[in-house]
């Protein structure tokens, strides 16, 4: 009986962990699913589909050094930046228009997007870390 | 009686129906096709306003359709230098309108537009030609730099820049495009996504949606049977 107990309680825990896991990563694949869907409307103009850039205009994310950096990355996608930058070697020197439009959710899902699909990364950009990044790079 | 003799025919007529469909329907579609493209010939129609104009040759009045075309103009290109209608002479030519800061559809149809660059480069018959319609901050300089990072060299491709009523006016009277300025939209400017295809006539043979891939791949496609022709 004590065995029983003992196994039931050991599934029990088993479950739950599981379960756990599968809310984060549920959350993780929504975050995603939203930012393919931003990704396309908001940067793929430039950037492209396959995140490959365009040229020597626009920069390339996939592979990108500058993902090294996710707080510039979360702050340049709210307020753009100007000015020559150098990505992987080679320089750039085309403004990146600000976005206001986009809410702290929806970057968070579009850099979970961008870190999942090119820099191999498997953990979610939580809304609740991108706030305090973004409210810190406004001043 | 005469119905008689009239079953077995048609049953023979049902017959070879059923056991020659597949060429019948095969050969009608055929002749469809054929009836269809007839109409408009081998080649593509001719876009715009067409006139009548009558004039007197050799003592006979003679009427005659006059097609739309664009009229002669005065723009700057990349390299400094005065582009007119007379440097597309002897080409067809693709036009499009676009300007070097637009974050919403112009990279799409650079993308678009080099890759019928990269298909038609160094063809003799072939040429582009990009008007920005924000000359005031697209001067010759950053037209030059913008066509480097693109990676399009040489005259084959020109952007063209000059003064903005007369860009505006040619793309909306004679290549049929819209562009004005709009403060709200993003970039400051809104204006169409479109090819205009045009032959060494100088008439528009085809507009397309120069933000898709489809759109595109029938420009090539048209601009391959345009080209074909010339060669007759």
């Amino acid at each position: 009986m004590i065995r029983l107990t003992g196994i039931l309680v050991a599934g029990f825990i088993f479950i739950n962990l599981l379960s756990c896991q599968s809310d984060e990563e549920i959350k993780r694949q929504r975050y995603i699913t939203e930012g393919i869907f931003l990704y396309k409307n908001n940067c793929a103009n430039c950037h492209q589909n396959k995140g490959q850039g365009l040229a020597a205009l626009y920069p390339p994310i996939a592979g990108s050094d500058y993902l090294k950096d996710k707080k510039s990355v979360i702050c340049l996608i709210r307020y753009g930046q100007k000015g020559p930058i150098v990505v992987n070697g080679k320089p750039y020197n085309r403004p990146m228009p600000a976005q206001p439009q986009l809410s702290d959710l929806e970057i968070a899902e579009i850099v979970t997007y961008i870190y999942k699909e090119w820099a191999g990364e498997t953990k979610i950009t939580d809304v609740k870390a991108v706030t305090p990044i973004l409210k810190e790079c406004k001043q | 009686m005469s119905k008689q003799k009239l079953t077995p025919a048609l049953n023979r007529l049902a017959s070879f129906w059923a056991k020659n469909k597949v060429w019948i329907i095969a050969l009608s579609a055929c002749g469809l096709l054929e009836a269809c493209s007839g109409t408009s010939g081998d080649s593509l129609p001719i876009l715009g306003q067409r006139e009548a104009v009558t004039k007197v040759v050799n003592g006979k009045s003679v009427t005659d359709s006059v097609y739309q075309s664009i009229p002669d103009f005065s723009f700057v290109s990349q390299f400094g230098d005065t582009v007119t209608a007379k440097t597309l002479d002897d080409k067809i030519y693709v036009a499009d309108f676009f300007f070097t800061n637009c974050p919403t559809i112009c990279p799409k149809m650079k993308v678009q537009l080099k890759r019928v660059y990269e298909k038609f480069k160094d063809n003799p018959d072939v040429m582009l030609l990009s008007h920005t319609i924000d000359p005031a901050h697209d001067s010759v300089a950053v037209l030059k730099e913008f066509a480097q990072n693109l990676g399009v060299t040489g005259r084959q491709w020109l952007f063209v820049t000059g003064d903005r009523e007369k860009i505006y006016d040619i793309g909306q009277n004679s290549y049929m495009v819209t562009a004005q300025a709009d403060s709200t939209a993003p970039g400051g400017v809104v204006h169409s996504g479109a090819f205009i295809l045009v032959d060494k006539a100088k008439h528009i043979r085809g507009i397309y949606d120069g933000t898709t891939e489809d759109g595109v791949d029938k420009l090539m496609s048209d601009m391959n049977r345009l080209l074909a022709e010339y060669k007759k």
